[in-house]
């Protein structure tokens, strides 16, 4: 069978963990949006994969039969807590982002796009005249982290490494040890909260959040509350890093595209919608269904977990013309890189507003630049996917000791 | 022609004024401006105004002519 040649049949095997499926990504994406609308997986309880634009649409705004209250991964580790408002419902779902909404609405990130500039500027600094970067490392792992931290909730940048590798671990580490890896992360969100909480109001994001919202007229939890800064910290350190490594191996690989952007930086906007619609750092989230309902063809019964396939549904032909190209200068495009429906990714205006300072900045002072020889770019995947290596070299003054 | 924002599907993507902001804007969450209303489009900017819609992920914008 056509979808067996990743070892495994895609259509009714598949597995989101697979090395087979980081390995060969869009490949599978592909074979999926064309052949298989549901694609089932055997593993844990097993669950099922919509793969066509449409179809994932429906499900996403459809939130009252396809629930968000029971988490996004497939057989969800036990006692993983539940991050809230992303795994949540209306109404306690409306009341989080209704609160929420306001401190990462397009203006409101707009605020923050010096102090991005700068700590890119920053970053840069460390290795422009060393002619080399290893590109995650020394930028893109770092970036999307000091942006939230510094703008939006004030954590210490140094413990930024810690939170990343506990998150990092949390996604995609051995099954068995995400909870504790993730736990690691929410216990020190939870330290820094209630210290928060206890000092004189500031005004801010974390004062809204140690504040909590009501829920029927009734506070919620501190629990929830610790849930929902951690929620946001996933979501601002753990995704962008991605698009930032596939926007700088794009153009590394393509000296016309990047001709084109550091002549006219004007295009650096519509080039970031193209690179987070290629480059998805969320490849799936997952739904319950809550009662019997007919889907793509497929008969889903209450109980059953559904994963809106966001990664393939970008790659829709139905939806996109020639979507297995990365254009830059593409007219009407169309994703589902930030979700569809009430759970749309509440960062996505600050993630778009990195993407292009970065670009620009990037751009402005390297812009030359090439994939060292003989490496290749090293990726991540399950539910969320990354780049873990990235090895760039450009003309930058001297190379001390050479690397080779 | 007239364009019609569907209140209960617009989730502040921003899509639609970003790529046509002759046609569209922003609240202050980044919703759409109009969002619930049927709005008629200036002359002339008939294409801004499907374009915009086109790139809607959530097809909450409906034209009509």
């Amino acid at each position: 069978m056509e979808t067996d040649r990743f070892g495994r049949d895609i259509e009714t095997d598949f597995d989101i963990d697979d090395p087979a499926f980081n390995e060969h990504f869009y490949d599978v994406l592909d074979t999926m949006v064309a052949r298989c609308p549901v694609a089932h997986s055997k593993v844990g309880k097993g669950y099922s994969l919509l793969n066509r634009y449409e179809d994932v649409r429906r499900a996403g705004q459809d939130w009252r039969t396809f629930s968000s209250a029971k988490g996004f991964q497939p057989n969800r580790p036990e006692g993983m807590p539940y991050l809230y408002p992303e795994e949540s419902d209306p109404p306690r779902h409306t009341d989080w982002r209704r609160a929420l909404n306001p401190f990462f609405a397009p203006n409101a990130v707009k605020e923050f796009e010096g102090q991005i500039r700068a700590d890119a500027n920053d970053l840069i600094d460390a290795f422009a005249d060393r002619g080399t970067c290893e590109f995650i490392h020394d930028f893109a792992a770092q970036l999307p982290g000091r942006a939230f931290f510094k703008n939006l909730i004030g954590v210490p940048v140094d413990d930024l490494a810690m939170l990343v590798e506990a998150m990092d671990a949390g996604t995609y580490g051995p099954v068995e040890e995400r909870a504790a890896s993730f736990g690691r992360a929410i216990d020190y969100l939870g330290d820094f909260l209630a210290r928060r909480r206890d000092e004189p109001p500031r005004g801010d994001l974390v004062d809204l959040i140690a504040g909590g919202v009501e829920h029927d007229g009734e506070p919620c939890s501190w629990e929830e509350r610790v849930s929902v800064i951690t929620d946001l910290t996933f979501g601002g350190i753990a995704t962008t890093t991605f698009v930032m490594a596939g926007a700088l191996l794009h153009l590394a690989t393509h000296p016309k595209d990047r001709e084109t952007l550091v002549r006219e930086p004007s295009r650096i906007p519509n080039a970031v919608e193209e690179f987070v619609r290629y480059y998805p750092p969320v490849v799936a989230l997952g739904r319950t269904v809550t009662k019997d309902v007919e889907i793509a063809g497929h008969r889903f019964e209450e109980g059953d977990f559904v994963l809106l396939n966001y990664a393939a549904a970008s790659r829709d032909p139905d939806a996109l013309d020639r979507p297995a190209e990365l254009d830059i200068n593409r007219e009407s495009i169309l994703h589902t890189a930030f979700g569809v429906g009430p759970h749309r990714c509440i960062g996505s205006n600050l993630a778009r507003l990195e993407l292009r300072v970065v670009l620009e900045e990037f751009l402005r002072r390297i812009p030359d630049f090439a994939l060292k020889e003989d490496t290749t770019p090293e990726y991540e995947t399950g539910v969320l996917r990354t780049m873990t290596s990235l090895h760039l070299v450009f003309p930058g003054g001297r190379t001390e000791g050479d690397a080779r | 022609m007239k364009y019609t924002v569907d209140g209960s599907l617009c989730t502040g993507h921003g899509r639609c004024y970003t790529v046509a902001p002759t046609v569209y804007a922003p609240d202050d969450e980044g919703y759409n401006l109009r969002r619930g209303d049927s709005v008629e489009v200036s002359p002339g900017q008939d294409g801004d105004a499907r374009r915009g819609a086109r790139v809607c992920p959530e097809r909450a914008i409906e034209l009509a002519e």
